[in-house]
């Protein structure tokens, strides 16, 4: 299946000797697999698009130059490292976000379809849980949703349109809640390799697939008596019963590139600070807000270690939610991001100063997902890592010229370039989320609410 | 210059906004009236609905335990007061209440948290012989001999209170085959554990299941068990205590009258305040008071510990206007006292309070009237540091009159800038544009003004006159109301006795103790409620009675048995 490439240790060995030939450099370059399905897709949203107009006509965001000659802006400089892995996709008007306009940024960003009236949720599958069905391949999860200082606002820490990315891919498109608790995520997904937490770890299982057995079955004959929709929903109960029970059969095994992340203390950190948030951002948690950084990191490593694990193929990382009402103190900046968009005036200086940020931690996930060495490749080589937004410029909620980038190798995606996509016959975004979807091996020509896509986006690979 | 923080919400589009009368569902009462038994003695429902047989269309009825409800229910079933629930990941809003049956997905995270919870809640309830003990006093004295009949004995009323249903012939003795199963690799206390496990991840256990029974004239209604589980979550947010199960187990609440005699029961309970208590948490601003940013040197009095104590005052004074004052709703709108203790009194500037005790204080009532002019909620709708009417009176437009006010599309919005904070002295100088800008004045016709009379309360709720120096004009009206009003006192008195005030508390209750969201056609069953409410002199222990006593309560829809 898999054409063979060469190895990056290969390379050296050979590096040293004799003359390597032409065609292999060539499938080693920016990391792009030819001729093999993308493997993995991670996906991270952040909030407040990025600075495409600072108030004085320029474009913070947008690099200069041709497709493979630029120069990386002010607020993409953190990517210079991995730039060669980098695609940067300017141009795209996420013409799907119909609705609420930072609820249906969000929700149009993976589904590419309208918000539900009424303030509802999609129309549609999300992206991720559609190339989960696809790439899923005994994992322990098929896919695995985190959040950073999520539920912020009016949406008192509950999952809400302005807080939700991922949409199950069943009959109702529900809204999928990402985990919030560091320690807890590194529990479930690291237990077992954590020798601390381990005892009894065979009896344990025993006895939860004992539990399961029992709760399934009685999920099934209960459902048997009751009405169809009743009925459905305790099916949809059962198969994610059915989930974690195959989870424990799926146990992770350390390796040479799978490693037991190391445990932060994030004691000062509160997962669930939102349940306390208001609507306008006036309940602050500065302690929560200060740790931010560092469980962020945390993490990107868990995450990057779930996918070196095989615990999950596709991954979701949410920096916020569309309120984004939090503060960021290691910046000196003291109120919230939702403030800087526009609630206290666009701050162009202050939003720059944010989504910088936010592209200096996105660099480091895409770094460490390159350290990790499969042989022949690294993992960025074989995944595709789609970083995006609700909207793209802050106080007038404009979705044209959207902040998107994307990173990896697989399915053949070639980094390294700046895709500018001006003047092309269809800016809308279903086109790149579609192309994203090809690059699994997955045929179909449109993706989302169909009057908004006309086909796959040229040039990514 | 003073720096103004407060942000200001961008004017909307006029698009479906309108400023006549904000007419509900059928407004015209008549209709519904002829339906209407409600007498209090008769056995019969309210507003039997005609060719619904459900009483509410027929949607998804199976209910899923929300956090509250999980966290209350493992309390009084295993003595859990460690609020486990709240590792679950959140309820999606909905309703506002998080309990719309149409309206809870499960995730793989929901389903690995019901397992991580469930063994940890196992092994609390029985970590200890007296924590076993409670469960079942033979296991104090159990041996080899009388160990397989005191599990037998445990097991069964442990997990038919679970079940909060007898158990079907046969399901004690494959709850006992499991135990056995674990008690090969555990020890006693430890097999018990891994059952309670099983159990408080089953579907009996986390969903209200329903199968109802056919009665003597036909009709799908819920069995006597499933009635007592219906009133025990929607008073009192948890399982059914033993006199409720006693009822159902001798037939009576298969009537109007028996579920109305339990309804009372339930509401005299002290259990009840639990409930109304989330209720107005959640319809109310008052949840996070106690954490609000406000500006110290601008604002030294407000602390989080003041803030905990307007949200008890509002607290407070509603468990006492309904479970011992005049009940109405208008009442708690208008009434001329609130509660106080020493510390929140000095607060608000009022003297003769002494202790930590709350108690009943008399209101200056040319400066407050009513729950919506507590400090609590005033402060509680706004931005950091400035009042803001737009969302004060969206607050009370929204969430008090149900009237919606639709926002605007993207594309109008790209073309609206936001007003300046720094434009005026006052909010509505600096809100000034709403009502010049075409594009906002007719959306924003239906908050601003409702919202301007409160301006004589600052960030913190406190009293004012003036607003940087200039004296706050604090004149408005209530859409859908004849005239003007001039400060808060007027506004309040104006949106009690407005219509829409009376329908809309009406339906919160109703969403909140039908699990649903309002839709058009429950208008049948939301009117007959709506009418039974207004008759009642706008009576909220009698409204909640009266959601006993309707079809969408007594009886289940029969399309899909």
């Amino acid at each position: 299946m898999k054409r063979p490439t060469l190895s990056r240790r290969a390379v050296l060995r050979g590096a040293g000797g004799i003359a390597i030939a032409l065609p292999w450099l060539e499938a080693m370059a920016g990391g792009t697999r030819v001729g093999a399905n993308a493997r993995r897709f991670v996906s991270v949203y952040t909030p407040g698009g990025s600075v495409i107009d600072n108030g004085a006509g320029e474009n913070r965001w947008r690099p200069t130059g041709t497709e493979t000659e630029f120069t990386l802006s002010p607020i993409l400089a953190p990517f210079e490292a991995i730039r060669h892995k980098l695609l940067v996709v300017d141009g795209l008007s996420m013409n799907s976000a119909v609705g609420e306009q930072h609820q249906a940024g969000i929700i149009a960003w993976l589904t590419g379809t309208t918000q539900q009236p009424d303030y509802g949720y999609s129309h549609g599958p999300s992206l991720d849980q559609v190339i989960a069905s696809i790439v899923a391949d005994g994992n322990v999860l098929e896919s695995l949703q985190m959040a950073v200082r999520w539920g912020t606002g009016k949406s008192h820490g509950l999952l809400h349109p302005i807080n939700v990315v991922n949409f199950e891919n069943n009959a109702t498109f529900d809204p999928i809640p990402p985990r919030l608790d560091p320690q807890a995520i590194f529990d479930s997904l690291f237990g077992a390799l954590d020798p601390s937490t381990n005892s009894d770890l065979a009896a344990r299982i025993a006895r939860k697939k004992s539990i399961l057995d029992f709760v399934d079955r009685r999920y099934s004959s209960l459902g048997q008596d009751l009405g169809a929709r009743d009925k459905q929903k305790l099916d949809e109960h059962l198969d994610k019963i059915r989930e974690l029970e195959s989870a424990l059969d799926d146990m992770i095994v350390p390796t040479d590139i799978c490693l037991l992340p190391e445990r932060i203390d994030t004691s000062d950190y509160n997962p669930t600070t939102g349940l306390d948030s208001a609507d306008d951002g006036s309940v602050l948690n500065t302690q929560t807000d200060e740790a931010i950084p560092k469980v962020g990191r945390f993490m990107m490593d868990m995450l990057v270690m779930a996918l070196a694990c095989d615990v999950t193929n596709v991954a979701s990382l949410q920096w916020s939610d569309t309120e984004a009402k939090h503060t960021f103190p290691w910046l000196g900046l003291d109120q919230h991001h939702h403030y800087y968009q526009h609630d206290g005036n666009f701050r162009p200086m202050e939003c720059e100063q944010i989504v910088t940020w936010y592209a200096e931690q996105h660099a480091y996930l895409l770094q460490q997902m390159d350290l990790v060495d499969l042989g022949d490749h690294t993992l960025l080589d074989e995944s595709v890592v789609f970083f995006g937004s609700e909207l793209a410029q802050p106080p007038t909620h404009s979705k044209a010229n959207m902040p998107f980038l994307l990173a990896g190798g697989g399915g053949g995606l070639r980094g390294g370039r700046f895709l500018r996509n001006e003047g092309i016959a269809d800016p809308s975004h279903n086109n790149l989320l579609v192309a994203i979807l090809n690059l699994f091996g997955d045929e179909r020509t449109s993706f989302g609410d169909p009057a908004h896509c006309t086909g796959p986006l040229a040039g990514l690979t | 210059m003073l720096k103004l923080r407060s942000s200001v919400v961008a004017c909307v589009l006029a698009n479906g906004c309108y400023s006549g009368a904000a007419a509900g569902p059928d407004a015209d009462t008549d209709v519904a009236d002829d339906t209407v038994t409600g007498d209090g003695g008769g056995d019969t429902g309210v507003g039997a609905c005609e060719g619904q047989d459900g009483g509410l269309a027929d949607r998804a009825r199976l209910r899923r335990l929300t956090r509250f409800e999980f966290n209350n229910t493992v309390r009084d079933l295993l003595g859990d007061d460690t609020l486990p629930g709240n590792a679950f990941p959140s309820e999606v809003i909905g309703n506002g209440f998080g309990n719309d049956a149409n309206a809870q997905p499960v995730s793989s995270l929901l389903v690995e948290q019901y397992a991580a919870v469930a063994e940890s809640v196992a092994a609390r309830a029985t970590e200890t012989p007296e924590r076993l003990a409670a469960l079942a006093p033979c296991t104090s004295t159990v041996t080899d001999a009388t160990e397989d009949s005191c599990a037998r004995t445990l097991l069964d009323d442990l997990v038919s209170r679970a079940y909060r249903r007898p158990l079907a012939p046969g399901e004690l003795d494959e709850i006992v085959a499991l135990q056995q199963t674990f008690r090969a690799e555990a020890d006693f206390a430890g097999s018990i554990a891994a059952v309670i496990e099983t159990v408080l991840q089953s579907a009996d256990f986390l969903y209200r299941v329903e199968h109802g029974t056919i009665d003597a004239e036909g009709r799908l209604r819920p069995t006597d068990h499933e009635m007592a589980t219906r009133l025990s979550y929607f008073l009192w947010g948890t399982m059914p205590d033993d006199t409720l199960r006693a009822a159902a187990e001798a037939g009576e609440l298969s009537t109007p009258s028996g579920v109305r005699a339990q309804a009372e029961r339930m509401l005299a309970d002290g259990r009840s305040r639990l409930m109304v208590r989330f209720f107005f948490d959640n319809l109310l601003p008052i949840s996070s008071l106690s954490a609000l940013e406000r500006d110290a040197v601008r604002y030294p009095k407000y602390t989080g510990a003041i803030g905990a104590l307007m949200r008890e005052e509002t607290h407070q004074f509603l468990a006492h206007h309904i479970f011992e004052g005049d009940g109405s709703w208008q009442g708690a709108l208008t009434a001329e006292y609130t509660f106080m203790n020493e510390a929140l009194a000095e607060y608000y500037g009022v003297a003769g309070v002494v202790g930590e005790e709350f108690r009943e204080v008399a209101l200056d009532t040319t400066q407050r009237l009513g729950v919506l002019t507590q400090a609590g909620v005033v402060a509680g709708t706004i931005h950091s540091n400035e009042s803001n009417p737009v969302v004060r009176g969206s607050f009370l437009v929204q969430k008090i009159m149900c009237t919606q006010i639709p926002l605007p599309t993207g594309d109008v919005l790209a073309e609206i800038k936001p007003p300046d904070p720094d434009s005026g002295a006052t909010a509505r100088e600096r809100f000034s544009q709403h009502s010049s800008d075409p594009a906002c004045v007719t959306c924003h016709l239906m908050m601003d003004p409702v919202g301007f009379p409160l301006e004589n309360y600052d960030a913190i709720g406190l009293w004012r006159d003036t607003e940087n120096g200039v004296t706050i004009d604090a004149s408005g009206s209530v859409p859908g109301t004849e005239g003007t009003v001039d400060g808060p006192v007027e506004l309040v008195r104006k949106i009690a006795t407005a219509e829409p005030t009376g329908r809309c508390f009406a339906l919160h209750w109703a969403n909140f103790a039908y699990g649903r969201t309002h839709a058009e056609e429950d208008s049948c069953v939301q009117e007959a409620v709506t009418v039974a409410f207004t008759d009642s002199g706008f009576d909220i222990r009698e409204l909640l009675v009266t959601l006993t006593q309707t079809d969408a309560f007594l009886y289940m829809p029969a399309g899909e048995q």
